[in-house]
């Protein structure tokens, strides 16, 4: 089992009156590529600017690397690129000065490794911030983090005002950041992207994390979707087969989840009068649904 | 403990600002070390009836914050310019611009996230403002001095002080900016809000200045004038005398260290992120 880079415990924020997180766990491993993901205004600011010693916490322990989130932020911190979800960088900058700045700032030259990363992005590094896009900003923002190739990546919404072929540019930077043994947080509430990308997900909802696993164990969790197309009258005096919970039922056609063994699922359809079926794991946005409406309900 | 890159940050964003400032108060402080000697001349020229001379150094007297009824001309002329409220409105704004910053500044820009996420204590982000501010006070005070000696310079003979004490000055006057610098820190470290910590600061100058008035044209307001900041700025002091005013240095050097360390005790205990 690799080492956990995070690890939280029973963390807790509180906003005065108002709700940040609440006990939340979690255990990040070494390399790994993790999703967290939630809505806004879930928790997932929160937890990372607790993580960064931005916040301290109101109850609970956060680590990284070992150390205590609040009393170790600079030694901490000298191992993480960050970008956060409402990036802003002072409009006097230009591409150029900013990294030279913020490696004085890291007391480590950037510019080798900030020119391959901008050349990557299609940045021009010569334009003040004043005067670019969202985008362009995002860009910069991702050079600036990733320029000094730290241990673990903190990335807060990282693919927001990127195009896609940008946001493909940088998953494949991440993937293979990853395989060089760099830890990836990634917060977001783009399920796609996170469903390619990461290997194990946190969902956060109202400031607790209510799934937490590698997706894999989650969708397996989930079991499958079922949709059952019934020639006509197929479906008339047929029993629901155990395990199946059905979310819509008409006479000529069913559709749910399947809890169990898929093989009972399959001799049950055996001999019926099907005239098409689907099985399939759900997709994270699914998964994503059912957890937020599960939560909702309860 | 210091980190010269968060210098240099401090330094590219107070620059624009340090140089209008201080070039402002260097034409403000030749001209009025041009015109003040030439008007204190002129008046001497003149034979004032008792009653009208007493009111006028009354009125010189609040300008000061002394008695100047025993002054020369010289002094007066100088003290009068380096308490003007023109060129003192200069220095402040330029002090209370540089000092609300961080962290109101940044929060309300939003960049605080980005600045606190590189690997920087907060310590250190807190003496390098510290650093840079006090830096960038003594380029504005340089250049005022030298604004004062060119002004001087086109002064009738004999109306220019000596180099020493306007230097003695100058070093009182650094202490001053030193207390409202800090006094800024303080409540940009309390608020989120850049404005707010603004304005809270220019209320406590604007009320050093009034009480400072008050205590010399009005009883009652006597016995609280040791509360206001510029109590203890007294150029005329060492212009007339050429001695430091040790003890108006200490209480505003006393100010100022209390009053920063407070404010670095606040900043680095509590929460700071962009809203």
């Amino acid at each position: 089992m690799p080492e956990s880079v995070i690890e939280v415990a029973g963390l807790t924020r509180r906003y005065g009156q108002r709700r940040g997180i609440e006990d939340v766990n979690l255990a990040i491993p070494d390399g790994s590529l993790y999703g967290f993901l939630g809505p806004n205004g879930a928790g997932k600011t929160t937890t990372i600017r607790v993580l960064l010693g931005f916040l301290r916490p109101t109850g609970g322990q956060a680590r990284v690397f070992g150390l205590d989130c609040w009393r170790h932020s600079r030694r901490i911190k000298d191992e993480i690129g960050y970008i956060p979800g409402d990036l802003r960088l002072y409009p006097w900058l230009t591409g150029k000065v900013a990294l030279s700045l913020f490696g004085s700032i890291r007391r480590r030259d950037l510019t080798a490794k900030g020119r391959e990363l901008a050349e990557m992005f299609d940045l021009d590094m010569n334009v003040k911030v004043r005067r670019m896009s969202r985008g362009m900003r995002q860009k910069l923002g991702l050079v600036l983090s990733l320029a000094p190739d730290p241990r673990l990546l903190i990335l807060d919404e990282p693919t927001s005002g990127l195009d896609p072929l940008m946001q493909d540019r940088l998953q494949d930077y991440l993937q293979r950041a990853a395989l060089r043994g760099k830890t990836v947080f990634f917060s977001s509430h783009t399920l796609s992207e996170v469903e390619r990308l990461c290997e194990r997900v946190a969902i956060v909802r109202e400031g607790k994390i209510v799934a937490d696993d590698t997706l894999g164990e989650l969708k397996r969790k989930a079991g499958h979707e079922v949709e059952i197309a019934w020639r006509p009258g197929g479906s008339r005096g047929v029993d629901v087969v155990p395990g199946l919970v059905l979310s819509t039922r008409t006479d000529v056609a069913w559709s749910g989840m399947f809890h169990g063994d898929v093989r009972s699922l399959m001799r049950w359809l055996g001999g019926l009068e099907v005239e098409d079926v689907v099985v399939r794991r759900p997709d994270l946005e699914t998964l994503f649904r059912r957890y937020y409406e599960v939560e909702a309900r309860s | 403990m210091v980190n010269l890159g968060l210098i240099r940050r401090a330094w590219l964003e107070m620059r624009g600002p340090t140089i209008a400032f201080g070039l402002a108060a260097m034409v403000v402080s030749t001209m009025i070390h041009f015109a003040l000697p030439r008007f204190q001349k002129s008046l001497e020229a003149f034979q004032l009836p008792a009653s009208r001379l007493m009111n006028l150094n009354n009125l010189r007297s609040a300008m000061l914050g002394t008695d100047v009824s025993n002054a020369a001309g010289r002094e007066i002329a100088a003290g009068v310019a380096w308490s003007h409220p023109f060129f003192l409105a200069l220095v402040f704004a330029h002090i209370i611009t540089v000092c609300t910053r961080v962290p109101a500044g940044e929060v309300d820009k939003g960049t605080m996230d980005v600045l606190l996420g590189l690997p920087v204590s907060r310590l250190q982000l807190f003496i390098s403002e510290t650093i840079a501010a006090v830096g960038t006070s003594c380029m504005v005070i340089v250049l005022s001095v030298i604004g004062s000696r060119i002004g001087n310079s086109m002064a009738p003979e004999g109306m220019t002080p000596d180099l020493g004490r306007v230097v003695m000055v100058a070093a009182v006057l650094m202490l001053l900016v030193a207390a409202v610098g800090a006094i800024a820190m303080l409540f940009s470290t309390i608020t989120d809000r850049r404005m707010r910590a603004v304005a809270a600061v220019l209320m406590v100058v604007v009320a050093s200045l009034l009480l400072n008035y008050l205590g010399l044209i009005w009883e009652p307001a006597k016995k609280a004038v040791f509360l206001s900041l510029l109590n203890y700025y007294r150029p005329i002091g060492p212009l007339g005398q050429g001695a430091w005013p040790l003890r108006d240095m200490a209480v505003l050097g006393g100010i100022a260290g209390a009053v920063w360390l407070a404010a670095g005790a606040w900043f680095s205990r509590r929460d700071l992120s962009t809203t």
